[in-house]
This record gives C-alpha cells, structure tokens and sequence, in this order.
C-alpha cells in the first residue's frame, strides 16, 4: 500500500493493514489541489487582517482527516450498530435547526458551536447513508422477493424525512444530495423494475407539479438555465459570469491567481459553491481534466469498494459514499459550466466549509472502514 | 478496475455486480458530459470568452484630445482648455441601482428636473443598446471642485459613477468676439450618425463622435471643428464586478496598452486683439459692429458683434431659463449682425452713386448741382440733410458734406438698374465669401426687382430714395467693409479671419492666402473725385466726419444714418424716440488715403445720427491701428538690436 501509517508496521497485522492508499492518495491530491486554488479564490476577500480561508481549510482538513481515521478504526459494524440511534440525532439536530438555528441570509442551516458553525443537513448525508445500509442490511436477511411499492415504505421514509427538513430550511442544494444518494443505494437494492418505473414516473410528474411552487429565485434558475443568455445581468449573472470564467481558461489557463473573473469578483460565491470556476479560469481545460481524473478515479474507487465490501451493510454505504461523492462532483461542476441549473451544492474538497470537510471526510473515514475489513468475518 | 477481479470474499450478493458495472458506466457517461461541455467552453469557444472576460473587467477610459487652441496673430492665446472635470455613470456597473445613483448625484449637484430627466434618458438609451453598457456617459459637464470632493467621499454608494477629468473650452474673453468663435456643445443622437459618417467620407483619423461629446456649434469652432479636434486616446483600467478601478498587478496593461490622445491643431487669427480690446471698449453700441480689415489682404483685423452670448455659458452650462431669456431678447443676441443682418446704408451709400453717376457720364468729375435744401420730381418733394440747402455743391462737397439733393439728382437720372450694376460691382447684393457663418446677401433692388414686389411696379423716384441708401437697398456690415476696401484700393476682397493652422508644436500646417474676388476697374477721374469727397468728409469743416479727423494720418470716410422707421414733417432727436425707433448711425472709412492699409466699418445701431455715433470709434481705431503698428516696428527694431552681432 502506497501510505503505510504506523498503525500497520507492528508485527502483528495491525486494523490499518489494508488501508486503502490509493484512495488516500486521491483525497490528498484534491485536497491539495483545493487548498491551493482557495488561496487564489479568497485573495481579495475578507477582512486583510483576518486569517484566510485557505489556513482555516487547511486546518479543518487536518483537523477532520485525524477524525477520518479514527472513523476507520473501529469496526464499521459498531456504527452499523448505532445506526439507528445516529439517525435519530441527526434527525433531532435537524429539527432543532428548522426551529432554534442561527439565521444566515433568510435560512436557518447552522447551529453555532464558538467559532465552528455546524450544518446538521450534512451529516444528515451520512446519517441517511448509515441508515439506509442497516435497514437494507436487515432487511436482505429476511425478504426473498423483490421490493414492491410497499416494501419500500421504510427506506423511502429514512430518506425523504431528513430531506424533506432541509429542504425546507430552505437547503435544495443539500436535499438533493440526500435523497440523490439515498436513491441511489436504493437502486442497488433489489427493487422490481415496474417499481422504480413508477417512483420514476411519480418524480417526473412530482416535479412538474411541484415547479409552481418552487421559491420564485429557483425558478428563475431554472428558466436561467434553458436560456442563459435571456437575461446576463439579472437571474442569468451567476451562470453567465461563472461561463465566462471557465471558457477564458481555454486550453491551460492564466495560472495561479491571474484570473480576472476571480480577481475582480465577477464570480459569485468564488471559494465555496463557484470555487470550481476558479479553477477553470487559472488552469483551464488541462487542470480540469486533472481534478475531475481524480474525482473519477476515487468515486470508482468507491464503488470498487462496494464490489469487495463483505457484507451487505458495507456494500450499501460504500455505494452511498460513492453517490454523495458523484450527486456533489457532478451537480457541483455541472451547474459552475452550465450544464445543470444553479443550485447550492459544494464540490467535495475544493469548496470551503467546515461542514462540507467534516462530512466528506467522515465518509471517506467510513469507505476506508470498509475497504480495511473487505477480508475480515 | 478491480471491480471485475472477482475475489470479493463477503459480497454478499450476486445481483450487485452487474449494476456496480453499470453504475460505473454511468458515471463515466456523467463524466464524458462535464468533459463535452468543459472542451466546448474552454477549447471550442475559449477565445470567445476570453475576450469577454477581458470585456468585463477591462472598461475603456477615454483618454479626451486637447483641442486646438484659437490664437490672435499675436498668438495670443484667446480659447483654450482648462481642466475640469465631468461626472459619468456606466450603465453596466450600476445595474439595477441606475436610478437610485443618478437620484443621489441629483441631490449632491443640485440638478434641475430638466436635468435629471435628462440623464434617466441618457441611461435608458445606455440600457437599450448591448455595446453602449460599457460605455460611461455624462451626466454633469465640468462640476465644481468641491462637488468632486463630495462624490469621492460617496463612491461606495455611486456604483458606476466616475470623475472623468475632461478638459473644457475657456473662452478666455468670454462675448468679446463670441459670434466669431462661436462655442460648442453636446452632440444630439441624430446628428452623431451624420457627423460620424462625414468623419468616415472624409478619411479622418479622429476617432467617431460619441454621445456627450462636445462639438463646434457656431462660428469658428464649428467652421474649424475638424482641425480643432485631436485624437481621442484610450487607455484600459481594470475594474471590478461593481466598476470600480482596482489595482491588481499584472493586469490590463499588458493586453490592451494605452494609446495616448493627440492635441487638436491650433487656429492662428488675422485678428489683432489688441485692436479688438480696443475696439470693444471704445464702442459704446448696445448694438451694433464694428469691422477693421487688412485693405492689402481683406484679413480682418478686429470683429466686434454685440449683443453675443457668452461662449463659456453657451458651452453646455446655461439653463433653459437663461436661454429663453436670449431668445426672447428684442436685441437677438443669437445674430451674427456683421453678416446676417440687413441694414439700409444710409449716406454711405453716397460713394456708391457717386462712382455710378460718374462711370455713367450722367455728371463729370467736375459737375455742380444747385441745392436748395430739396429735391423735387412730379409731386414728389425729398428734402436734404441741411433743410436750408448747400448751394452750389461738386463731388467733393456733396460727399463731404453728404448733400442728399446732388445724389437725388443723380439718382433720379441713373435709374435703378444703373445703381444695382454698379453696386454689384463694388460687391453690393451678394455674399462677401466670410464663411465662418450663414450669410444673407443684401438687396440690391433694379427695376425688375421692383416690379416683382412693389405694388404698382417700379417708379422713377425710387432710384431717388435709393441713391442715398434708402428704399428697398439693403446691405451688412461686411459688404460694407468690402466696398470701401474696393474704393480704397480697387481691390474686392474676400474677407477672412482664419490666418494660419499650426500645429500643436507650432508648425505651419496650413496657411491662408489673400482671396481677391475681383478688380474695380474705373476711369481714373472717378477715384479722384469720388476720394476727394471721402477726404473732405473727414478733413474739411464743413465734413460730416470733421470732428474725428487724425493728426497722424489722412483718413477718407464716409458716414451715414440709415433711417429705420419713416419720420413725419419734422425730424426728431434722437433722445425723444423709443431705442427701436432710432436710426442707425453708420461710418465707413479707410487711411491712410494716399496708401490705405486698413477699412473701418462701425455700424451703431439706433444710436442717431453716424457722424456722432459712429465715426469717433473708427477714427479712434485707425489711430490706435497706427500706434500699435509704431510700436510693432519699434519692439522689432530693437529685437533685431538686441539679437544683432
């Protein structure tokens, strides 16, 4: 294994035995490539006295890769064991936020916690994840049919409770991201065909339905979306101005720090949901290939891990780690070059947040877990 | 990958592995698609976007041209720049806030509705149009320093509002000699497509008009606008997404250096300005012109026209109040007297009969007419000057004493169309070729012209009214100027003022050469007579002008009092008639006799009579002429001294 970390040198084969480096690999390179690029993205914000952003990622990633290890340390099982009881909290945490939590720009995401502010909606990522595994786990030992509509009474509800609250936090962004990955695990399970056909069918129909009803800046997104260029200075500004950013890179971009669109603040939101057209703008076509190299090669790697999980539980949350990985990257870059709408989601390890770190990190501890014991009994 | 390496002790079911295999497929497609998209905006259309970031962060700042200076022949500066500063909003950096901003620079500059209108106006036709967004246009021309201070003070809540530092015009004299240079304002968005399109024709290098733009309006900044001009130059700030110049190393200048602008070429005048100044406080017209030309060249030398706006007023800074108050004026400060105005010439006039009755042979250089204070034909009876008549009066006293019986006889005899031929050949009833404005052309009426507007056609005693510059003959001041300088030198000039263009290191460009439009050709018995009697006018006692003659030289005159509305039996004084009802007093001369160099036309409008109203400023300006020409050659006299061996 490419990182050999202490914990497996000892003479007996240690828990860290078969740490999965190349996956650790991965995540440092992003992780680098991320710090790197918020050095760039956040030099003419904030305060010239306050600390910048890119230390305190720095530390958060840090602080969270040492909890991501202790995460792979114990055995996936005990978590598997707690699921029920880590849903609940999350699930507590989310309401206590819908009712008590710090307000920021008319939502209410946070609870402050001193200097940290936590986003529960991003544990509620894991919490799903967990969750949805143990019930699948559970469930596979007793069914033998395929699920019907009925079936999928429990899981569905495990997924759409916690995203229901934090879509009404209002968090869409986040949302999607759980019940994305939720249905994805639920994609892996044995479902009938006739049945996903309908909860495909009940989707398209939800949301056209459901459009009207959509706040009146979503809608505009979205009608930005079909036509970009309808309205450059209003609704269009942010996907337009993002657009120009990522094309002005061209073939390598204008190098670290010379990207006038990130420069001169035509971005919006440039180190956190909009980091990625930083990027774009310095390191044009040939960075992006990099980085997204890297996103593929650890959402497969995840997914390998899944293939080689030893049992049903980790097979299901190695697939929910793989999906959050995937909805995030490819929501993420899809909206920064206008392939998809704007919505508020953050690219795993290149925006900054402590949140976003903490949980991408813990999911990545837990994929390690599993990886770690693909050989245990 | 190893998905497909098979040694998953634990998997727990087999129905995973065909939907990982697909799910890794689908995930790849996802990734292909980012890829499609990311090659299309950055590979395919990467220049493209480029250019509009560079678009976007890099605002054009026009760099204005000096525009040329307008200097007497002295080089004395008359127009120039000063610098002052314009207020600019860019549509695109203050987005939806336009009007809030343009309702707060309202506030701090104190603008009229009018104004304010204005500007919504001006952001509205930014708005509409793509390319104009970028482009900051004027809200307020050349704001007080202390206003700047404020709106710098402001600028947080001013997105899109620049301080452009734009030089303006100084007319440095303010209306001395503001019909002649006339002033510049805003270009309208009509004319711009036309200017522009001229500018094209003509292959200039300047670079197009642009809304708010100032441009030459009247006079000679309107005749001269193309030289004036420079070279717009342009440089390129970076900005941020609000407009605001941000310096970040490295950017902007490399990518689109600065062009620097070129000053407008300079305009050299025949015009002595000292003679001017002169002119402009010895006259004491509320109304009226006075003309000094070159009797060699037919450059002028002085051009006095009251009223005149104030140009540095005129130049965009008057209010509609202000301006109504010049158009309604009973005084029409708007016209250019010294060639838009018709005048009847009055007893000036006399020279011009004379020449014909004697090219005619109706009277000899020699003839004597009986004068008994009138003049009768038919019915009709004219009276003279001197109600008590001159007697026995010749050319020389007729003219000296400007008798109207001898020139009533002669008119009666010559008829109208010998009058209108010969004062077309001494430049009557046409345009004298002074350029710098619209011109009207006089009336010089023959029988035809008669016929055609008088009730009841023409009458032999018309010619009679007519041959003392009465009736329907109608002339300006410049037309004047040419026909004494005719009768000076026999030379019809073209008048000119513009000497010479300079650059703006003071290189020739171009000059201007004398332009004579005709030789009078007289019999030599003609030129005596006829100036015999301008030089008894000044220089004899009994002369009408004999209270301005010159110890310094030997001035030939003529004046004149051009009645303006008909009198009754008795003639009135000049005090008891309302201003609009008095005649205008007229003198037209030329010295020194024996060798003319200069012409003088004063023209005092509804002052009375030419002899007291008129003359004194021209003989005064022939003198002052002489001195300064003295002390012209005494300061070379003594450069040449000081810079000899």
């Amino acid at each position: 294994m490419a990182l050999d970390l202490s914990l497996s040198s000892s003479a007996q084969r240690g828990p860290f035995a078969h740490f999965p480096g190349h996956i650790a690999w991965f995540v440092v390179s992003i992780c680098a490539i991320g710090v790197w690029n918020l050095a760039s993205a956040s030099r003419n914000a904030g305060a010239p006295d306050s600390t910048p952003v890119w230390k305190l990622q720095l530390l958060f990633m840090a602080v969270f890769a040492v909890v991501a290890l202790g995460v792979a340390l114990f055995d996936y099982r005990n978590y598997q064991r707690f699921a029920w009881i880590l849903y609940a909290i999350v699930l507590l945490l989310l309401l206590y936020v819908a009712f008590k939590g710090k307000r920021v720009m008319g939502a209410r995401r946070w609870i402050g916690l001193g200097p940290f502010n936590l986003q529960p909606s991003e544990l509620a990522k894991l919490a799903v994840t967990v969750a949805l595994a143990r019930w699948l786990h559970d469930d596979s030992e007793r069914r033998k049919e395929r699920y019907g509509l009925l079936g999928l009474a429990v899981p569905l509800a495990i997924i759409l409770v916690p995203a229901a609250i934090v879509k009404f936090q209002p968090d869409l962004g986040t949302a999607l991201i759980v019940a994305g990955t939720g249905f994805t695990m639920l994609l892996f399970a044995p479902v009938r065909w006739r049945t996903i056909a309908i909860l495909g069918a009940v989707a398209v129909i939800g949301a056209t339905a459901g459009y009207p009803h959509l706040k009146p800046y979503q809608k505009k997104r979205i009608e930005t979306f079909i036509n970009p260029e309808g309205d450059v200075r209003g609704a269009g500004y942010h996907a337009t101005q993002s657009m120009i950013a990522v094309g002005a890179g061209e073939g390598t971009g204008k190098g670290w720090g010379q990207g006038t669109q990130n420069n001169m603040r035509f971005l919006p939101e440039q180190h956190t949901d909009f980091v990625f057209s930083v990027w774009a703008e310095e390191h044009g076509f040939l960075g992006c290939a990099v980085l997204l190299a890297l996103y593929l090669a650890l959402i497969a790697s995840a997914i390998d891990v899944a293939a080689n999980a030893r049992d049903v539980f980790g097979h299901y949350a190695a697939i929910g780690v793989a999906g959050m990985l995937f909805w995030q990257a490819f929501i993420n870059v899809g909206m920064v070059i206008g392939l998809l709408p704007v919505v508020g989601v953050t690219l795993p390890l290149m925006s900054y947040g402590g949140s976003s770190v903490m949980t991408i990190f813990i999911a990545l501890g837990l994929l390690a877990n599993i990886s770690m014991r693909r050989f245990v009994n | 990958m190893t998905l497909l390496s098979g040694n998953a002790p634990g998997a727990a079911q087999s129905d995973f592995r065909p939907k990982l295999a697909w799910a890794t497929v689908m995930v790849f497609a996802a990734f292909l698609a980012l890829f499609g998209k990311l090659f299309y905006l950055q590979i395919f259309r990467g220049d493209e976007y480029r250019a509009r970031a560079e678009e976007n962060y890099l605002k054009e700042v026009r760099i204005p041209a000096d525009r040329g200076l307008i200097l007497d022949r002295n080089h004395r500066v008359l127009v120039d720049q000063r610098p002052s500063f314009d207020v600019t909003l860019t549509a695109n950096y203050c987005g939806k806030q336009c009007e809030e901003v343009i309702g707060r620079l309202a506030s701090i500059l104190s603008m009229t509705p009018e104004e304010h209108e204005a500007a919504v106006v001006r952001l509205n036709d930014a708005r509409a149009r793509q390319n104009a967004r970028f482009k900051p246009f004027v809200v307020r021309v050349d704001v007080r320093r202390e206003e700047v201070d404020v709106i710098e003070a402001l600028v947080e809540d001013l997105p899109g509002v620049d301080i452009l530092p734009a030089p303006h015009r100084d007319y440095r004299f303010a209306g001395l000699g503001g019909h002649l240079i006339g002033y510049m304002n805003e270009v309208g968005p009509k004319e711009l497509e036309a200017l522009n399109q001229e500018l094209k024709r003509a292959g200039s290098e300047q670079g197009a008009y642009s809304l708010g733009e100032y441009v030459g309006r009247r006079g000679l900044e309107k005749k001269f606008e193309r030289t004036l001009r420079g070279v717009d130059g342009v440089h390129f700030v970076p900005v941020d997404s609000k407009g605001r110049a941000r310096d970040v190393a490295g950017f902007g200048q490399e990518e689109k250096p600065l062009v620097p602008s070129r000053p407008g070429q300079n305009l050299v005048l025949s015009i002595d300005w000292r003679l001017q100044e002169f002119a402009e406080k010895t006259f004491p017209a509320t109304a009226g012109v006075v003309l000094a030309m070159d009797a060699k060249t037919g450059f002028l030398l002085a051009l006095v026209d009251r009223p005149a706006p104030d140009p540095n007023k005129m130049s965009g800074r008057i209010t509609a109040a202000e301006l109504k108050a010049i158009h309604d004026d009973p005084l029409q400060p708007e016209l250019f007297r010294a060639i838009q105005q018709h005048y009847h010439p009055g007893s000036t006039y006399k020279a011009v009969t004379a020449v014909a009755a004697l090219e005619e042979g109706i009277f000899k250089p020699g003839t004597t007419v009986w004068c008994p204070g009138s003049y009768s034909m038919g019915k009709h009876r004219w009276r003279c000057d001197l109600e008590s008549g001159h007697g026995p009066v010749d050319f020389e006293h007729a003219l000296g004493a400007s008798c109207d019986v001898f020139f009533y006889a002669a008119g009666a005899q010559l008829g109208a169309d010998a009058l209108a031929k010969w004062s077309r050949a001494l430049g009557l009833g046409q345009l004298t070729g002074f350029d710098i404005a619209g011109e009207v052309p006089g009336v010089i009426p023959d029988v035809a012209w008669h016929d055609a507007r008088v009730p009841g056609g023409y009458q032999k005693g018309m010619a009679v009214n007519l041959a003392i510059g009465q009736g329907d003959v109608n002339v300006t001041p410049m037309q004047q100027v040419v026909l004494y300088g005719a009768l000076a030198t026999g030379t019809l000039w073209r008048p000119q003022v513009a000497l010479r263009v300079e650059d703006a290191e003071g290189r020739v460009v171009r000059e201007f050469t004398p332009e004579a439009k005709g030789r009078l050709q007289l019999q030599q018995g003609t030129r005596d007579a006829v100036l015999k009697g301008l030089l008894a006018a000044v220089n004899q006692p009994y002369g009408t002008g004999w209270w301005s003659r010159l110890q310094e030289t030997t001035m030939a005159g003529k004046t004149g009092t051009a009645q303006v509305v008909k009198l009754g039996a008795r003639r009135l004084k000049a005090a008891d008639v309302t201003y609009f009802e008095r005649d205008h007093a007229w003198f037209a001369a030329f010295a020194p006799a024996e060798d003319p160099e200069i012409v003088v036309v004063v023209l005092n409008e509804h002052s009375g009579f030419g002899a007291s109203n008129a003359a004194p400023t021209a003989s005064a300006l022939v003198k002052k002429y002489l001195e300064l020409k003295a002390a012209d050659a005494a300061a070379s006299a003594a450069g040449g001294v000081a810079n000899g061996p």
